[in-house]
Order: C-alpha cells, then sequence, then structure tokens
C-alpha cells in the first residue's frame, strides 16, 4: 500500500460523486427560487425543456467533477517537509503547506460521504490568508494515516512541552462527554444571538423571495396587506411574540444538537481530539499549544445549572473582520460543568489556575458609556419628546431605558477585571454572559498601552494585549500598575524563546 | 523560577526590571516634517481646486462662499496644528529585545513588539520620502492588524541599519524583505 503519501496521489474516485453532488447543490441552492417561478409559470409544453435544463447541470456537474478529479493530486515532501497539493482545472494551482504551520486537521463526514464510506479531510494551515486544503474524499484508513504523517512532525518537536508529563492517564478514552440532556440546557440557555440573527436572515430571505413570487403569480399585494393588517390585534401580536419565541428557542436547540450531538474530547499523543455532530460527524485534532486564547463563559441560568461554555481561540491570520472565518479558528465546547473546565484548562495550558493578583479598573471606566450610551440618547430624546406631542406618552420609556442602562454599565464596570499571576492573564468582562478570558504571556504578540492627555493628573490609563487570536482589552486601570504589568510580561516574553505556536 | 504568585515571589524584581516608559526615544528626522507639509498642501491643494471650481461655476454654491472659504482656512490650520503636534509626539527606540514606538496627541499610546514576535520587516520609500532620503520600517507580528509598528521618518541609512539589526537579532536574514514604493 502507497501509506506514506510520498508519491503524488489522487483522491479516491469517489470524490468524483461527492463533487458532482456537491457542485449540483450549489448550482441548484443558487438557482432554487428560479426554478419555482419557472415552474409555476411555465406552460406544461416547456415541460422538457425544464427537465433537459436539470440534466444538462447534472451533466455538467459531473464533468466538471471529472476534470476537478483528474487534475487534484497531493503528496508529502518528506524533505521539505510539506504537503503540496495541485489542482485547478483551466489554471495550475499549486497550494504548499509546510508540515509545521498546520494548525488543525479534520476528518468530517457528510450524509453522502458517509453512504459511499469516504471521509472528508480538511487542512487549517496559519497560512497568510487562513488559506485551506480540503480533500473531499478519501477512504478511512488513509485519512487516519495521512493525518498521522500531518501531524506526526510536530508531535516530535514537541517532546520537550510541558504537556506530556502531566498525562500519563490511559490513553483515547475521552475524558470530556456532553450528554444529550446537558445538550437540551445548553440549547435553551444560549447562543440567542446567533439564532437570532439566523431567523432574521431567514425572514429576510422569505419576505425578498416571497415577493418575487408574488409578482411572478400576480397576486395582489394590497389584498395581503390589507388582511395582514386587519390581523395585527394586540392579542395577536402577543401571540405572535410568544411563537417568535418558542421558534428561537427550538432553531437553538435543533442548531445545538446538530452541532454538538455526542461532544467528546479525547486525548491522544499531546493532541486532543473534539468529535461532534448529529448528522455530519465532525474530527477535530489540536494541538493544545496551539491555543492562544481559553475562553469560558457563563450566565445567569447555567450558573444555576452548574454549567459553561468553553472556546479554544487559535492564530486568526489575515485580514478578515471578526465574521465567518473567526469562527472556524474557534472550537466551542458547550455544556462543560466546572470539573471538567478545570481538567480542560489543565490539559491547554499545562497546569492549574493559581490565585492571582486582581486589577480592577477606576470608576472613570463610567464616564464615556453612561454619557455617550444614556445621557446623550435620553436628552435628544426628551428634547424631541417635548417639542413634538405624539412622542409625549413615551417619556416613560427613556426613563426606564436610562435607569437599564445605569444598571447594565455599572454591572459591565463591576465585571471589568484582570487577574495577573506568573504564568496567567484572565481577563473577566460581561454584563450577562460573563466571560474568562486566559492567556499565558508566552502567547504575547504585542503590547499597547495608551492614556488620554485628561487622564495623566490621576493616573489612569488602558492596555491591549495582542495576540494571535484577537486582543485583550483592559481600560481605565492605574497606569502606574499598568506599565509594571507591561514590563513583567515583557521580561517573561523576552526572557526566552518559547514557541507561541 | 517557583510556581507560586509572583507578586509574593518577585517583588524586589519587578522594580528592578527595565522600566520601557523611562526609555529615551529618538525622535523621526526634522525633514520628515516637510514630508507632512508637502503631503497636507497636496490634499488641502485638491480639495481648493474643487472647492474653487464649485464655487465659480455652481450658481447654487456661490452665496456660501462666505462661510465655505473661512472653514477651508480653520481646517487647514487645524490640521496644520495637529499634525505638528502629533509629529512631536512620536518616537521610537530600538532596545536589545524589543522595539517600542509611542504616538498621539489625544490619547497617548505606546506600542511595544518584542523582536521574537516578529514576522517579518518592510521598508518602504515613497516618492518624496525619497528626495529628502528618508524611509519607514514596518514590524508586522502575528497579532493581525492592530499589532504592528509602523514608523515613519527615519533617515534612510538608519531605516537599513535599523533593519539590518533587527533582521540579524530575529535570524531572519535568508527570508527576503519586501521593498515597496508606494505614494506616501
Amino acid at each position: 500500500m502507497n501509506n506514506d503519501f510520498s508519491k503524488p496521489q489522487r483522491e479516491s474516485a469517489f470524490g468524483i460523486i461527492i463533487m458532482g453532488a456537491h457542485t449540483m447543490l450549489k448550482i441548484g441552492k443558487a438557482s432554487f427560487f428560479l426554478f419555482i417561478i419557472a415552474f409555476v409559470k411555465m406552460s406544461s409544453t416547456s415541460f422538457t425543456y425544464l427537465i433537459l435544463g436539470i440534466s444538462a447541470i447534472i451533466v455538467f456537474s459531473f464533468i466538471f467533477a471529472y476534470l476537478w478529479y483528474l487534475k487534484f493530486t497531493f503528496f508529502l515532501d518528506k524533505e521539505k517537509q510539506e504537503f503540496v497539493v495541485n489542482k485547478g482545472i483551466f489554471n495550475r494551482d499549486q497550494v504548499i503547506i509546510q508540515l509545521d504551520k498546520i494548525q488543525q486537521v479534520n476528518i468530517n463526514q457528510n450524509i453522502l460521504q458517509k453512504i459511499i464510506g469516504v471521509y472528508g479531510l480538511k487542512i487549517d494551515t496559519a497560512g497568510a490568508h487562513g488559506e485551506e486544503v480540503s480533500i473531499k474524499a478519501i477512504d478511512e484508513t488513509s485519512a487516519y494515516n495521512l493525518r498521522e504523517h500531518l501531524l506526526n512532525r510536530r508531535a516530535a518537536t514537541e517532546v520537550q512541552s510541558e504537556i506530556e508529563h502531566e498525562n500519563n492517564k490511559t490513553e483515547e478514552t475521552p475524558f470530556l462527554r456532553i450528554s444529550a440532556w446537558t445538550l437540551f440546557k445548553v440549547g435553551l440557555t444560549s447562543n440567542y444571538g446567533q439564532s437570532l440573527a439566523l431567523l432574521a436572515a431567514f425572514f429576510y430571505t422569505v419576505i425578498y423571495e416571497g415577493r418575487q413570487l408574488l409578482d411572478a403569480f400576480k397576486i395582489n399585494k394590497d389584498e395581503i396587506q390589507s388582511t395582514v393588517t386587519g390581523m395585527l390585534t394586540i392579542v395577536t401580536v402577543f401571540i405572535l411574540i410568544a411563537c417568535l419565541l418558542m421558534v428561537l428557542l427550538i432553531i437553538n436547540l435543533v442548531r445545538t444538537f446538530y452541532k454538538y450531538f455526542e461532544l467528546e474530547i479525547s486525548e491522544h499523543k499531546n493532541t486532543l481530539l473534539l468529535s461532534s455532530g448529529l448528522i455530519a460527524k465532525k474530527n477535530t485534532l489540536i494541538s493544545p499549544n496551539k491555543v492562544q486564547i481559553t475562553k469560558y463563559s457563563q450566565n445567569y441560568f447555567q450558573k444555576k445549572m452548574n454549567m459553561l461554555n468553553m472556546s479554544l481561540k487559535q492564530a486568526q491570520f489575515g485580514q478578515s473582520k471578526k465574521g465567518h472565518e473567526m469562527q472556524g479558528n474557534t472550537l466551542e465546547i458547550p455544556g462543560c460543568n466546572p470539573i471538567e473546565r478545570d481538567e480542560l484548562l489543565k490539559m491547554i495550558l499545562g497546569q492549574k489556575l493559581l490565585k492571582a493578583k486582581i486589577f480592577i479598573p477606576d470608576w472613570r471606566f463610567l464616564n464615556l458609556p453612561i454619557f455617550f450610551k444614556l445621557i446623550l440618547p435620553v436628552v435628544a430624546f426628551l428634547i424631541i419628546a417635548f417639542n413634538v406631542p405624539e412622542v409625549k406618552p413615551y417619556i416613560g420609556v427613556s426613563i426606564a431605558y436610562f435607569i437599564i442602562g445605569t444598571l447594565m454599565i455599572y454591572i459591565s464596570y463591576r465585571r471589568h477585571r484582570i487577574s495577573v499571576s506568573q504564568d496567567f492573564i484572565i481577563k473577566t468582562s460581561g454584563i450577562w454572559d460573563i466571560s474568562n478570558e486566559i492567556v499565558m504571556p508566552n502567547k504575547i504578540q504585542a503590547i499597547t498601552t495608551f492614556q488620554y492627555q485628561w487622564h495623566k493628573g490621576v493616573d489612569v490609563g488602558h492596555l491591549t494585549l495582542h495576540t494571535a487570536a484577537g486582543q485583550i482589552h483592559f481600560k481605565y486601570g492605574n497606569y502606574t500598575e499598568i506599565k509594571q504589568l507591561v514590563n513583567y510580561w515583557l521580561y517573561q516574553v523576552e526572557r526566552k524563546n518559547d514557541n507561541w505556536m | 523560577m517557583t510556581t507560586e504568585t509572583f507578586f509574593t515571589n518577585e517583588v524586589i524584581d519587578l522594580d528592578l526590571l527595565p522600566k520601557y516608559e523611562d526609555i529615551q526615544l529618538s525622535r523621526p528626522h526634522p525633514d520628515y516634517w516637510k514630508i507632512i507639509c508637502i503631503n497636507l498642501f497636496i490634499f488641502f491643494g485638491l480639495l481648493g481646486i474643487t472647492i474653487g471650481i464649485l464655487l465659480f461655476f455652481v450658481d447654487e454654491v456661490k452665496p456660501n462662499a462666505k462661510w465655505i472659504i473661512p472653514l477651508y482656512f480653520a481646517l487647514l490650520a487645524i490640521f496644520l496644528l495637529l499634525f505638528r503636534a502629533s509629529f512631536k509626539k512620536r518616537g521610537y527606540a530600538i532596545r536589545a529585545h524589543d522595539v517600542i514606538y509611542k504616538s498621539g496627541v489625544i490619547a497617548e499610546s505606546t506600542i511595544i513588539v518584542p523582536l521574537n514576535r516578529i514576522q517579518h520587516i518592510e521598508l518602504n520609500e515613497g516618492i518624496f520620502s525619497r528626495m529628502y532620503k528618508l524611509g519607514s520600517l514596518q514590524l508586522f507580528t502575528a497579532g493581525g492588524q492592530t499589532g504592528h509598528i509602523h514608523i515613519s521618518g527615519i533617515a534612510i541609512d538608519e531605516a537599513k541599519r535599523i533593519r539590518d539589526l533587527l533582521l540579524k537579532k530575529i535570524d531572519l536574514l535568508e527570508n527576503p524583505i519586501t521593498e515597496l514604493n508606494p505614494n506616501e
């Protein structure tokens, strides 16, 4: 068997089917509503054209997939320690990945891949633009073999890492397993924001496409509008809101189950193996010392249920703003209990969290947010309210806004703190979800301190720690203390040539 | 090092550590102020031409001339003052293990990049910089957009010396560095 991948090789021939289906799905998605419109508007005589069109797409997809399969080769360059992928149907693309730049190797299986019995393999790198390679079809042994090879070198170079002698437990047995019941609780208590965004996006497309459909059907829009407004009484609005909330919760639950079903973490030769997923099983292998920021967060409900969400942030490169790509480099572990958290932290950080010295911000932390988020809008609103009689009855709302806002800003002030010990920096923040971000000093890339001119007298200043996975801010601290801390961290970073990745 | 928390262990050490805030900073080359002025005057020249054309040819704009022209000159003066202040505030220092850059008028910020975290170095020379034999040095880290240092207005010989020094220090000499000529 050609097991060491040193010769250029194609992926499994099943890849044609996977790629073909993938392309078809893409085209299908893009033209889904087009098809519906065509289907409705069309007379029966041109039905054959539709069939022809669909089959043309299928044929095209598979020709494309076949060409893609022919041109896609990969091999492992042992001497240069590189993984080389050649691809591209019309233009020749060569992707070269240095093995020590590989951050994680994912082995996935979606439904189609499950039916055929092949695996997909994805390589995440720390390359300049987060470029990644994905092999769509590879049989199981080769997949695991390849992963072994890709991650092999790293294991050899990291023998000295502190993590190793910490973990001489039984290998391969998962030390963390999230049960369905926990997932249920997670789904009820977290990630409302993301589900809300999803729902909004869904409604937006439905309304947008719906309009086009209505145009296609030539239905009178005014009629619909009048029936809708006729239905809107106060009772129905409340029912509607209740329904929306229910939908939101259900979406939340489904999403959580889909993504994190049977989440397991086990230890595998100095690396962490995460696997989860309901329909598509996802396996992720990461080495703990590539994690830049470890974060755990908890809100009030979760605290009562004794569970918390963790996320492991890895290096984030390129110009991409906080968006989709960011999530790709963040591994979420929902619903651990404190014991599991400590276990995981110990694995990633190499040791237990110690008692630390806590730094809290100055009360001037409150000034700017209160002025810009509360006083300014409320004053503006009041000025409008006293001049426009229609707005006057809502003055009570602005008072409530002011009180709630003050409370929230005050809570955020009380939560905002940074605690520093020899090996860790822990930044705590949040209003509802209280998050703790843990950074090790050797992950610091650069440090910024800054101070407003008018804070010079009162010795208040700000601190930003730049890491490869984002920044950590500490605002309105005692500037003398901050400077001292900076000097200490610089000393820690510069004293030895620690690998940060 | 023991595993105890450092505040019970190394209090004395903390005060003995080198202090980044007390470092004597080098200022940008005085000629750099001329470049700032040239850039500023080019910008305001273009703006002035646009405004002039508008005032001359568009009748609706004409009555507003009495506040547009003073505003234009006020802006010019404010910008000159701001840039002058910011020019005065800039300073950099190369230490044995890190690079420090200080800047900012309203908020005075200091960024420190340890040498062993530098990913690559860029030396840029613009058209005007070239006339005055100046260059700007950029140090990139993996900390993304915000975690990098951009020092402009260093004499080109000095900049090259710093670059070579840094390259030597971070043992990066085999990697080619990019030299770009953007219009500053």
